[in-house]
C-alpha cells in the first residue's frame, strides 16, 4: 500500500525543505573541507616526490606502497552503496518501507565493508613502515583518508539509526522520505569525495613509469 | 505523528498541560525563569543571551587590552612579564573576535531576522539554542586557560605529579590570535610517546580545541540563518525587498560556511602535529609552515568581512531611518555586499606580502585587495547620497553610525596603504597594522554594532536607554579610541614592531605610546558607560512605544517588547521600507488569515541543545587536561563525545514537538509616535 | 494535498528515476573499470590525466545530479552546491599554483 507525498509541512518560500536546503548548505561548506585537505596533500606530493622514508630509513615509492586493486575494489562497493542508496530513497517515496530497508541494510552492509577496506589498508601501510609521524606523506594521507573514513562511519551509524526508527512506525510519508533523502544525500557526497580522492591520491600515482609527480629516481622495489 | 501539537490553542504557554516528547520525558514548556532560559528555543531569548555574553566578553577583552596599554604606557616597563604580555595579546585578540563581535552581531542576527523577512522563527530553533550553548562552550574553554593560568602562578598545582612533569608552564595561549606554525607546532622527531618536542604549553591546546568549539557554534548558526533567510520569508517579501541588514546576515553566514572549513582543517591539522607527531608543520619533517598561514588568511581574511558586514548592515538600517529617506541605491548597497563578500576569498595572502611568495603572486594580490576597496567606497558614497537632502535626526544611534562611515572610511585608507606591497613591506608587523585594524574594527565595527544596540534596544525591551549618557558614552568612546589608535600609525611608521612586551627609551615612542594609553583609558570609560547605560535601561529605562525612532521596517510594526508568537497574522509585504509606506502613505502591509484563536504553531522548549553543548565544554576541558598529563583526562573526553551524541540523538528522537499560542485578532500595525522628548 | 492522481503521477515519476539509477550505476562501475586499466596503458602523460579527470568528472557530475536528484530539483540547490565545489577548486588551485617554490622570481633582485 503506498502512501506518497502528502505535504502536511508549511511550505516554503522556495518550495524547498528546510532539512534538505540545509543539507545541501552543509555540503558546500563540506566541499571547502576536503578541499582544504586534498590539496594539503596533493601540495606535499607535489613539494616531496619521491615517496617517503621509513622507520628504517629506506626511500620508498609510493605506488609500490599502494595496493591499486584493494583500492579499485573499495571504490566499487562505494559507488554501488550509493546506488543502493538511491534505491532505498527511491523505496520511501513509493512508500514501500521493506524495500526501504532491505536497501538501507545493503548501503550499511557496503559502507562496512569500505570501512574494512579502509582499516586493512592502514594496518598493511603501517605494517611497511608508513606511519603518521615518519612522514609528511603518511600525515597527510592518513588524515586525508582517515577523515573520509570517519565521515563514512558517522554515515554508517546514521543509517543504523534510520534502520531502526523504521521500527518504529514513525518513518513514513513526506517526511520520513525527506529524513532518508537528506541522510542519502550525506552519504552520495562521502562517495564523491571518495570519487575525487581516487583519482587524485591514487590512480595519479600510476601514472607513467615515475607517477604523475615524478620522483626523479628509478623505481625499485 | 510528526507534529504532536496540544489540541486546544493556549492563550499562554502556561496553561498547557504537561506534554511527553516522543521520548517519554515531559517536555519543558512550561518553564518559567533560568529553566526556561536554559531551554529556550525562542530567538529573540536566544539574541539577548548571546548579546549579554558578548558584552561580558567585551569587557573581559578590554580589560586584557587596558593590562597590555599599562605595560606599554612607559619604556621598559615591567607591569606585566614578557609571556604575560604575549597571553594578554593573543586572549585580546581571540576573545575580542569571536567572544566580543561575533556573538554581538549574532545576537542581532538573532533577534531581527525572523522579525525583519516576516517570520515565526529562525528554520532549526533547536539547533539556534544548540549555537548558543556551543559558543558559551567555547568562551568557557578559552577563558578557562586563564584560570588554570591563575592557579599556576599561584602555586596551586604544585604538588601535582603531572604539573612537575610538565616541559612549558604556559596555560594560556600566547601566540597571537592567528597562532602561527611552527611556534605552535611541532618540531624535529616524534618520540615513542607520540608527543614530537613543542615550542609551547598547552596553551596552545586551549587555543586550538577552544577556536573549534567556536567554528562548530559558527557553522551551526550559519546554517540556520541562511535556511531561514531563503525559505522562511513572508508573502511578497521578496529577495529585494529585504532589508539590508538581512542581507548583509545572509552574505556574513555563506562567509562563514565557506571560511571556517579552511581553519577547521588547519586546526586538526595543527593538533595532529601537536598530539599524535603528524608533520603538517613540522620543519624537521618536511612540513611547511607557510602552508598555516595560507590556510589561515584563507579563513582569517573572509572572516574580517565576517566581522565588518554585519555593522554595514546595521548602518545601513539607521541613516535611512534618521534621514527620513530610502536607502540611497539599494540594489548596489546589496550587490556591493555580495561582491565584497566574495572578493574577501581572494585576497588573503596580502597578510604575507614579507613571506617571500615571488613578484607575480604579490602582486596579483596587491592588486585584488585594492579592487576589494571598490565595492566598499561605493557602499560609503551610497550612504552619503542617503544623508544627501535628509532631515537628519542626531539621536545616539545616528551619532554612532555617523562616526562609523568616518572611522571605517580612515581605516579602509591605512587598509589602502598596506594593499601596496613594497609599502607593506615597512608596514608588517609595526603598530601602522595595528592603527589599522582597530580603526576598521573599533571605529567600523563597534561602532556600528553599539549603534545596533542604542537603535533596537528600545525593541527589545521596550524601554530607552538614557540619552545624555548615550551622548556622553559614544564621545567619550570615539575621543578615546582615536587617541588610543591615531598615534600607533605613526609609532609604526617610526618603526615600534608589533607584539613587544616593551620598548626601549631613546628611539621617540614614549610620548605617543603615553597617549596612547591614556586614550585607551578613556576609550574603556567610554564602553562601560555605553554598556551600563544599556544594562540600566533593561531594568529602569523609560517605557516606549512600538515605534519611537519612525522606523522603516517590519519588526517596528510589533509592540515593544515583541511578543513571543511574533506575528499576530503574518503579514503580506508589497514593497520596501514596507513598515514606513505602510504608515506614509505607501502600499499597506496585508495579512494573512492565520493565527486568532486558532493559533500560531510554536516549536517546543528541549534540554538537548543545553546538552551536547555541555558535551562540547567537556570535550573542550579534557583535551588540554589530557595535553597536561593530568590522570583520567581521556575519560573526561570519551564522557564528553558521550554526552555531546547523546545531545544530539536524543535532540533527534523527541519530536518537535509543539504546541498552539493563540493571538490578538487585531492586526493593524500600531499607529507610530511621535519621537520622544529627550531625543 | 494527496489527490489519487498527482500520487500516481508521482509513483510512476519514481518507478522511471528507479530504473536510471539501474542505469547509472552499470555505467559508474565500468567507468571505474576503465579508469583502473587506463593507468597502466602506455600513452602518453597528459593524454591519460585528462582522460581520467574527464571521467571522475563524469562519475561526479552523475552522482550529484542523478543519485542526488540535482537534477530534478530547485536550481538553487545546484547553485548552493557549484558556489561551494567552485570556491574550493578555485581557492586551492590558486594554494598549490604560490607553492611553486622552485619558481620564486629571482630576476627582480640578485
Amino acid at each position: 500500500m503506498s502512501q506518497v507525498a502528502e505535504s502536511s509541512h508549511a511550505s516554503t518560500s522556495t518550495g524547498i525543505d528546510h532539512k534538505k536546503l540545509i543539507m545541501w548548505l552543509f555540503l558546500a561548506s563540506d566541499c571547502m573541507f576536503f578541499g582544504t585537505l586534498i590539496s594539503t596533500h596533493l601540495l606535499y606530493r607535489k613539494l616531496y616526490p619521491t615517496g617517503f622514508t621509513d622507520a628504517e630509513g629506506h626511500q620508498r615509492f609510493i605506488q609500490n606502497l599502494f595496493n591499486i586493486e584493494l583500492t579499485s575494489f573499495s571504490t566499487f562497493i562505494l559507488l554501488m552503496s550509493s546506488f543502493l542508496m538511491a534505491l532505498a530513497v527511491s523505496a520511501m517515496h513509493k512508500g514501500q518501507i521493506k524495500s526501504f530497508r532491505r536497501n538501507v541494510l545493503g548501503v550499511i552492509f557496503f559502507g562496512l565493508i569500505f570501512l574494512g577496506c579502509q582499516v586493512y589498508e592502514f594496518t598493511h601501510f603501517f605494517h611497511q613502515g608508513l606511519t603518521i609521524q615518519n612522514s609528511v606523506f603518511g600525515s597527510t594521507f592518513y588524515v586525508l583518508t582517515g577523515t573520509h573514513g570517519t565521515h563514512v562511519a558517522i554515515g554508517v551509524l546514521w543509517l543504523i539509526l534510520l534502520y531502526f526508527y523504521s521500527f518504529t512506525g514513525k518513518l513514513f510519508g513526506h517526511m520520513g522520505a525527506l529524513d532518508v533523502e537528506v541522510a542519502g544525500l550525506y552519504w552520495h557526497f562521502v562517495d564523491i569525495v571518495w570519487i575525487i580522492i581516487f583519482t587524485a591520491v591514487y590512480l595519479v600515482e600510476y601514472l607513467g613509469p615515475s607517477g604523475f609527480w615524478g620522483t626523479g629516481l628509478p623505481i625499485t622495489k | 505523528m510528526s507534529h504532536d501539537t496540544h489540541h486546544a490553542p493556549v492563550a499562554s504557554k502556561l496553561e498547557l498541560a504537561p506534554e511527553r516528547s516522543d521520548l517519554g520525558l515531559i517536555r519543558p514548556d512550561r518553564s518559567t525563569g533560568w529553566a526556561d532560559w536554559l531551554t529556550t528555543v525562542d530567538h529573540k531569548k536566544i539574541g539577548i543571551m548571546y548579546g549579554a555574553f558578548a558584552m561580558l566578553f567585551f569587557l573581559v577583552g578590554g580589560v586584557e587590552a587596558l593590562a597590555i596599554r599599562t605595560q606599554l604606557a612607559r619604556p621598559d616597563n615591567d607591569f606585566v612579564t614578557a609571556r604575560m604580555y604575549n597571553q594578554l595579546f593573543t586572549m585580546h585578540g581571540t576573545t575580542m573576535i569571536f567572544l566580543g563581535v561575533m556573538p554581538l552581531s549574532a545576537a542581532f542576527f538573532n533577534f531581527l531576522v525572523p522579525l525583519q523577512i516576516g517570520a515565526r522563527d529562525v528554520a532549526f530553533p533547536r539547533l539556534n539554542a544548540f549555537s548558543l550553548w556551543t559558543f558559551v562552550a567555547g568562551a568557557l574553554v578559552l577563558n578557562s586557560s586563564w584560570l588554570f593560568e591563575f592557579g599556576h602562578l599561584s602555586g596551586w598545582f604544585n604538588n601535582f605529579d603531572w604539573y612537575k612533569s610538565l616541559v612549558y608552564t604556559d596555560f594560556a595561549p600566547a601566540n597571537g590570535w592567528f597562532s602561527y606554525a611552527p611556534l605552535s607546532g611541532t618540531f624535529g622527531q616524534a618520540n615513542a610517546a607520540l608527543h614530537a618536542p613543542r615550542f609551547t604549553g598547552v596553551g596552545t591546546d586551549f587555543w586550538i580545541i577552544g577556536l573549534q568549539i567556536l567554528g562548530v557554534a559558527s557553522l551551526a548558526a550559519s546554517f540556520n540563518f541562511i535556511c531561514t533567510i531563503i525559505n522562511m520569508r513572508a508573502k511578497g517579501m521578496t529577495m529585494m525587498r529585504l532589508p539590508v541588514f538581512t542581507w548583509m546576515t545572509l552574505v556574513t553566514s555563506i562567509l562563514i560556511i565557506l571560511a571556517f572549513p579552511a581553519i577547521t582543517v588547519a586546526l586538526i591539522e595543527l593538533m595532529f602535529d601537536r598530539q599524535f607527531g603528524a608533520n603538517f608543520f613540522n620543519p624537521s619533517a618536511g612540513g611547511q609552515p607557510i602552508l598555516w598561514q595560507h590556510l589561515f588568511w584563507i579563513f582569517g581574511h573572509p572572516e574580517v568581512y565576517i566581522l565588518v558586514l554585519p555593522a554595514m548592515g546595521i548602518v545601513s538600517e539607521v541613516l535611512p531611518t534618521f534621514s527620513g529617506k530610502s536607502l540611497f541605491g539599494y540594489p548596489i548597497i546589496v550587490f556591493s555586499g555580495a561582491v565584497i563578500g566574495f572578493l574577501g576569498f581572494a585576497v588573503w595572502s596580502h597578510h604575507m606580502f614579507t613571506t617571500g611568495l615571488g613578484a607575480v603572486p604579490t602582486a596579483a594580490f596587491a592588486l585584488l585587495t585594492m579592487a576589494i576597496a571598490v565595492p566598499t567606497g561605493v557602499k560609503i558614497f551610497n550612504w552619503l547620497g542617503t544623508l544627501w537632502g535628509g532631515r537628519i535626526r542626531f539621536t545616539p544611534p545616528m551619532v554612532l553610525s555617523l562616526g562609523f562611515i568616518w572611522m571605517f572610511m580612515c581605516g579602509g585608507f591605512s587598509g589602502v596603504m598596506h594593499s601596496a606591497a613594497p609599502a607593506d613591506a615597512q608596514q608588517q608587523d609595526s603598530y601602522f597594522v595595528i592603527a589599522h585594524f582597530h580603526y576598521v574594527l573599533l571605529g567600523g565595527v563597534l561602532l556600528g554594532l553599539m549603534s545596533g544596540l542604542y537603535f533596537w534596544f528600545p525593541k527589545i525591551f521596550g524601554r530607552m536607554p538614557n540619552a545624555s549618557i548615550a551622548y556622553i558614552a559614544s564621545g567619550l568612546v570615539i575621543l578615546g579610541f582615536n587617541l588610543a589608535f591615531g598615534p600607533m600609525h605613526y609609532l609604526g611608521l617610526a618603526g615600534q614592531p608589533r607584539r613587544t612586551h616593551t620598548y626601549h627609551a631613546g628611539n621617540g615612542w614614549e610620548t605617543w605610546n603615553y597617549v596612547a594609553t591614556i586614550g585607551a583609558f578613556i576609550l574603556g570609560i567610554g564602553i562601560f558607560l555605553a554598556f551600563a547605560n544599556l544594562v540600566w535601561t533593561v531594568f529602569k529605562g523609560e517605557k516606549c512605544s512600538n515605534d519611537p525612532w519612525d522606523g522603516r521596517t517590519l519588526e517596528w510594526s510589533l509592540p515593544s517588547p515583541v511578543p513571543e508568537y511574533n506575528f499576530a497574522r503574518s503579514p503580506i509585504i508589497a514593497t520596501r521600507d514596507a513598515h514606513f509606506e505602510d504608515k506614509h502613505g505607501g502600499k499597506k502591509i496585508g495579512f494573512e488569515n492565520d493565527g486568532g484563536d486558532a493559533g500560531v504553531h510554536m516549536p517546543s522548549q528541549s534540554w538537548m541543545p543545553l546538552v551536547a553543548g555541555f558535551g562540547f565544554l567537556m570535550i573542550g576541558i579534557g583535551m588540554p587536561l589530557l595535553s597536561m598529563g593530568v590522570p583520567r583526562a581521556g575519560w573526561v573526553v570519551i564522557s564528553g563525545l558521550g554526552v555531546m551524541f547523546l545531545g544530539i540523538w536524543l535532540w533527534a528522537l523527541e519530536g518537535p514537538g509543539g504546541y498552539m499560542l493563540k493571538t490578538p485578532t487585531k492586526t493593524s500595525p500600531t499607529p507610530v509616535t511621535a519621537n520622544t522628548s529627550s531625543y | 494535498m494527496s489527490h489519487a492522481a498527482t500520487d500516481h503521477n508521482l509513483v510512476t515519476e519514481e518507478i522511471r528515476r528507479y530504473h536510471h539509477f539501474i542505469t547509472l550505476a552499470l555505467w559508474l562501475a565500468a567507468i571505474t573499470g576503465v579508469e583502473i586499466v587506463l593507468i597502466f596503458l602506455p600513452v602518453s602523460l597528459s593524454i591519460i590525466l585528462t582522460v581520467l579527470c574527464a571521467l571522475s568528472a563524469i562519475k561526479f557530475f552523475a552522482v550529484i545530479l542523478w543519485f542526488m536528484h540535482l537534477i530534478y530539483d530547485h536550481r538553487l540547490l545546484f547553485w548552493i552546491f557549484v558556489a561551494g565545489m567552485g570556491l574550493a577548486f578555485a581557492t586551492f588551485t590558486a594554494v598549490l599554483a604560490l607553492f611553486a617554490v622552485d619558481r620564486i622570481d629571482t630576476k627582480w633582485f640578485s
